[in-house]
């Protein structure tokens, strides 16, 4: 895994929940985030955003943050 | 009787012509024409209806394609109880009339109108490329003509000089009878109005603008005026040159998503010259300069004609047999995924390869790769519409036939160029906005659409690049708060929780006009006048392109375009609906047939058990599970390190996609790179394996255009290097160990149709009796399905999405002040590897820098300056032109030439739901300079070096690539 790679993941996962936070309902948009990675992402992507996610995470923000334990139960 | 009571469609033979055009009129009139007693619609002329009786009265200004236009006076004939010799082209029939077609005085009355045509008109028949197929010889045959009594010593017209400008058709004016046919086709098929006869009585003669050769006017090389030209007088170089072809086949074209039919007119295995075809559904018998003339590159020397490999990217390349290519790239992908693992590698499939091609490779990967790594260029370029309009109503399609805007009241176009993009659906768009329909357009540049000849005024809404939802919100608020909704359609047919979150939203004070006017930069005004144009129609219908797909919020801008067409009742029905329209001729059938990593063909998500286990049964293998990686997720792995080989079919991603220093960084880290294509491509030069493509002249297949419809491609000549794509990807399987054997496409078909529900009544037996089909084609719409959402969605109810505008964070800023914005024109296609190769060059030789005579101003530049453009992530060097059809701060570009770099300025930003790269945004620099940047002088030399390479493989080939 490169610096970029996981930095690309951390950007789109960001992105998807800044693009559905509805009047800053976090669980609504943590809900749709973790969906959204189940149904297009790829195996290796959510292991990356995972484990990143367990050992850092820094980065996320707070809606992904959730979305990622959500997406850990669906999986 | 002979009854007609859908002209426009039953029983006519699209290779004849019946003179003026089809009555759709209900009420039947009766009438007797050459005692043959005939009932057809109201308003038909009586020339129509002799035809329909199979009567052909002579003509030669007459065509029905054009209205009719009464000038030769040929089509005259007797009607009892009326005086004279009516025009039969411009009598419409009345019940009970007695039309008589031919008697003695009718007969000579003709030979005295072909004495006087013949008396002006060059004897040359047998030299003359018309020759064989020529209306004016074979009138004058018909009516008997055997003297010129005037002489041909008056004064003529038959040493008028012919114009050669044009590079692909000759215009002979000394060859001219001054029928109209050319002026009425530009005005009336094309709508254009580049034609026009100049002069009166004797001096008349048809001039291109004003009095300019055909190059230096306004003609768009559309070839509407040589279709209709009844003479040699506009006729194809290609015919002057070889002759009269022999035999003809319907095909489809390769071009855009309008997915034209065309009879390829052949002389043996040469095309001489390609026709657009009547009978076609989508095209009418229209066409543009692509899909017309642009045909050469098929036969261009450059064409790959045998399979090549090479270990590394910095040595010659080896030409081998088809086996051995194919055993060295299976066994590397097996060496590969041995090493480093079953998702290490993958592939992409062709939008421009055919749906059976397109099926095949999907498979491939899913099948004998063992993952799901498959994407195609639409995650480039309409991944957005699949999100958004599965999100909103089910089905990620566009939801109207192209004729349905025939029927529209008000036309929305949003971030789309149809006139270069979409030919001929402009034309058909134009004809439309003649007959007084309204037309908003929401484009950062004032295209040409809004300067439709005869087309009323439009309204212009010239939004900054990257605020498409601010202005889709601000046009939904004006419709829910001054009660413009369709209620009656929202109660039937939409979810009432998801509506009303939506009201709720939209109708915040944070999405009126006024409040977004300062982010949009679009008057308020202006937006409540076009919500009200579109919402007020009666027939409301949006169209939109890549202007809506490639950005951030993409997938929100789609779900914010269907929203208001549900919320407008603007679905369901003809002349309404939400149209994407697509950029390459398959990129439709790409999405359908399952090139997403997430979906099956048929958008069936390969998470559900169902599904993928009636794959496996047919397939018999066993189906990952998870979704693949997307093309942008391919690259970042490559870099990384756990991506190491990719199957290419079809695309050119190393000049496509954004951000090109970070796709060539990947293509480069690949372990084995196998590429398919036409040509040497720019990915190409990052390959070990090069198979030869197949044009679309080469193969049997199927397209699916924009409208869903399903049309056939006809193999006309041999594949140049012996395999159809098709047969190259089976063969890629058997080798890989997966066997796949299919005998004719027709039988992928039948596969497809037995795995995807929206597929399974299509078959090529239906296409040959249908002509094409529009999928949904199943037990419940037998025949296909023009309209869509007729009565309800395919998940139900309708569904609102929220749609927040979000700000891109791509912003202009000190350093880079202006916003860059990317598109196309009409003589090129996309990367241009076709078009490039035939005389469409002489139309773009070049990509340019479009700026705002203020911002050149600004920066001390004028037109023709070379220009350096910088982002911040590359540099490139491009020549200025000074345009005002951008507002100032706003630049742009087209991609049709790989060594303008074009998208080595694109970032890697994308739509948060697809990825799809926001090409439309792009915060830049332009400032004067006087040489090439850095990475054009390195991609002349790689460039050179990869040709070279190629020139080494093969003595045979090393003349043909200079």
């Amino acid at each position: 895994m490169s610096d970029q790679q996981l930095q690309n993941l951390i950007n789109m996962i960001n992105q998807i929940g800044a693009n559905n936070l509805h009047h800053d309902d976090e669980h609504d948009a943590a809900e749709m985030v973790a969906g959204h990675l189940k149904k297009f992402w790829a195996r290796s992507m959510k292991a990356q955003l995972i484990s990143y996610a367990d050992s850092d995470g820094a980065q996320l923000s707070p809606v992904s943050r959730l979305a990622v334990e959500r997406l850990k139960q669906k999986r | 009787m002979l009854n007609y009571f859908d002209p426009a469609t039953e029983g006519l033979n699209p290779n004849r012509d019946y003179g003026t055009p089809a009555q759709l009129s209900e009420t039947l009139v009766a009438l007797s024409i050459d005692g043959v007693d005939i009932r057809v619609p109201e308003g038909t002329s009586v020339l129509r209806a002799a035809a329909l009786a199979g009567i052909n009265i002579p003509k030669l200004c007459a065509s029905d394609n054009l209205e009719a236009f009464g000038s030769c006076r040929l089509c005259a004939v007797e009607v009892e109880g009326r005086r004279g010799y009516p025009a039969s082209c411009t009598t419409p029939v009345a019940e009970g009339m007695t039309v008589t077609t031919q008697n003695n005085k009718l007969g000579k009355l003709r030979r005295n109108i072909m004495e006087l045509y013949i008396s002006d008109h060059p004897l040359d028949c047998l030299t003359c490329p018309a020759n064989g197929n020529c209306e004016l010889q074979d009138v004058a045959g018909a009516v008997g003509l055997r003297e010129v009594r005037y002489g041909f010593d008056g004064e003529n017209h038959l040493d008028a000089e012919t114009d050669d400008s044009n590079p692909y058709f000759s215009f002979d004016p000394s060859k001219c009878i001054v029928c109209s046919r050319c002026v009425r086709a530009c005005e009336e098929v094309q709508g254009t109005f580049a034609l026009t006869i100049d002069g009166r009585g004797f001096d008349s003669k048809v001039s291109a603008s004003q009095n300019e050769n055909f190059m230096d006017s306004e003609c768009v090389s559309c070839g509407a005026c040589v279709q209709a030209c009844p003479t040699s007088t506009l006729m194809e170089k290609s015919v002057i040159e070889v002759g009269q072809p022999e035999h003809s086949v319907v095909t489809t074209c390769a071009y855009c998503g309008v997915g034209c039919s065309f009879k390829a007119e052949m002389k043996g295995n040469e095309l001489v010259r390609m026709v657009p075809y009547k009978g076609g559904d989508a095209n009418h018998g229209h066409s543009c300069v692509k899909g017309r003339f642009a045909f050469g590159y098929a036969t261009h020397k450059d064409r790959i004609k045998e399979p090549m490999i090479r270990h590394t990217i910095d040595e010659p390349w080896r030409a081998v047999s088809w086996d051995e290519a194919l055993g060295f790239a299976a066994s590397r992908l097996k060496a590969i995924q041995a090493q480093h693992g079953r998702e290490s590698i993958g592939g992409i499939t062709s939008s421009r390869c055919t749906n059976e091609e397109t099926y095949l490779v999907q498979k491939l990967i899913r099948a004998a790769f063992g993952n799901n790594n498959t994407d195609t260029c639409a995650r480039v370029c309409h991944s957005p519409t699949g999100y958004g309009l599965k999100t909103t109503m089910g089905e990620s399609a566009g939801t109207q036939t192209f004729d349905s805007v025939m029927m529209s009241d008000t036309i929305l176009v949003i971030g789309a160029n149809p006139t270069d993009a979409h030919p001929v659906f402009a034309s058909q768009m134009r004809k439309r906005l003649r007959q007084g329909a309204k037309l908003i357009v929401a484009d950062p540049r004032y295209i040409d659409l809004l300067k439709t000849p005869h087309g009323g005024e439009g309204i212009h809404l010239p939004l900054r690049p990257g605020t498409n939802v601010a202005l889709i919100n601000s046009l939904a608020h004006v419709v829910v708060t001054e009660g413009l909704e369709d209620q009656e359609f929202i109660e039937s047919r939409c979810e009432p929780k998801a509506y009303t979150d939506w009201r709720n939203f939209i109708s915040e004070d944070r999405n009126s006009p006024e409040t977004l006017e300062m982010i949009t930069g679009v008057a308020a005004a202006d937006v409540r006048r076009a919500a009200r144009a579109y919402a007020r129609a009666g027939n409301g219908a949006i169209y939109y392109g890549l202007g809506v797909t490639e950005h951030s919020q993409g997938s929100t801008m789609v779900m914010g375009i269907a929203n208001l067409a549900m919320a407008t009742g603007n679905i369901g029905r003809e002349g309404v609906g939400v149209n994407p329209l697509r950029g390459q001729n398959n990129v439709q059938g790409s999405c359908d047939m399952g090139s997403f990593p997430h979906e099956l063909p048929g958008y069936q998500h390969i998470a559900d058990d169902l599904v993928r286990g009636r794959f496996e049964a047919v397939w018999g293998v066993t189906l990952d599970n998870e979704p693949g990686l997307r093309i942008p997720n391919m690259f970042d792995a490559a870099i990384a390190g756990t991506f190491k080989a990719m199957y290419v079919q079809g695309e050119d991603i190393a000049q496509s996609d954004p951000n090109t220093h970070h796709v060539e960084s990947a293509l480069k880290a690949l372990d084995c790179l196998i590429v398919q294509d036409i040509f040497l491509n720019e990915t190409a030069k990052f390959a070990h394996v090069l198979l030869p493509g197949s044009t679309f002249l080469e193969k049997n297949g199927t397209f699916t255009n924009a409208e869903r419809r399903i049309n056939r491609v006809r193999k006309v000549m041999p594949a140049v290097a012996g395999l159809e794509d098709w047969e190259v990807t089976c063969a890629l399987s058997n080798a890989l160990g997966y066997p796949m054997h299919y005998n004719h496409p027709s039988e992928i078909m039948d596969e497809i149709a037995q795995l995807t529900p929206t597929f399974t009544g299509v078959s090529y037996d239906k296409l040959e009796q249908q002509g094409s089909i529009q999928w949904p084609c199943n037990g419940d719409h037998p025949d296909g399905t023009p309209t869509m959402h007729t009565l309800d969605f395919p998940i139900g109810k309708g569904h609102f999405a929220i749609t927040e505008y979000l700000a891109t964070e791509e912003r202009t800023n000190r350093r880079f002040p202006l916003l860059l914005t990317t598109g196309r024109i009409l003589s090129q296609y996309n990367v241009g590897a076709q078009t490039r190769r035939t005389d469409n060059r002489q139309w773009h030789q070049e990509d340019l820098l479009e700026i705002h005579p203020s911002d050149a101003e600004l920066r001390g530049v004028h037109d023709g300056d070379w220009v350096g453009i910088s982002s911040r992530v590359g540099q490139t060097v491009l020549r200025a032109k000074l345009s005002d059809r951008m507002l100032p701060g706003v630049v742009y570009t087209t991609f049709h030439h790989p060594g303008s770099g074009a998208n080595i300025i694109t970032t890697e930003n994308s739509d948060w739901a697809t990825n799809c790269p926001e090409y439309k945004v792009t915060a830049v620099q332009a400032e004067k300079v006087s040489q090439p940047s850095q990475w054009q002088q390195q991609f002349r030399d790689f460039d050179k070096r990869q040709k070279e390479y190629l020139e080494q493989a093969d003595q045979d080939a090393t003349t043909a690539l200079k």
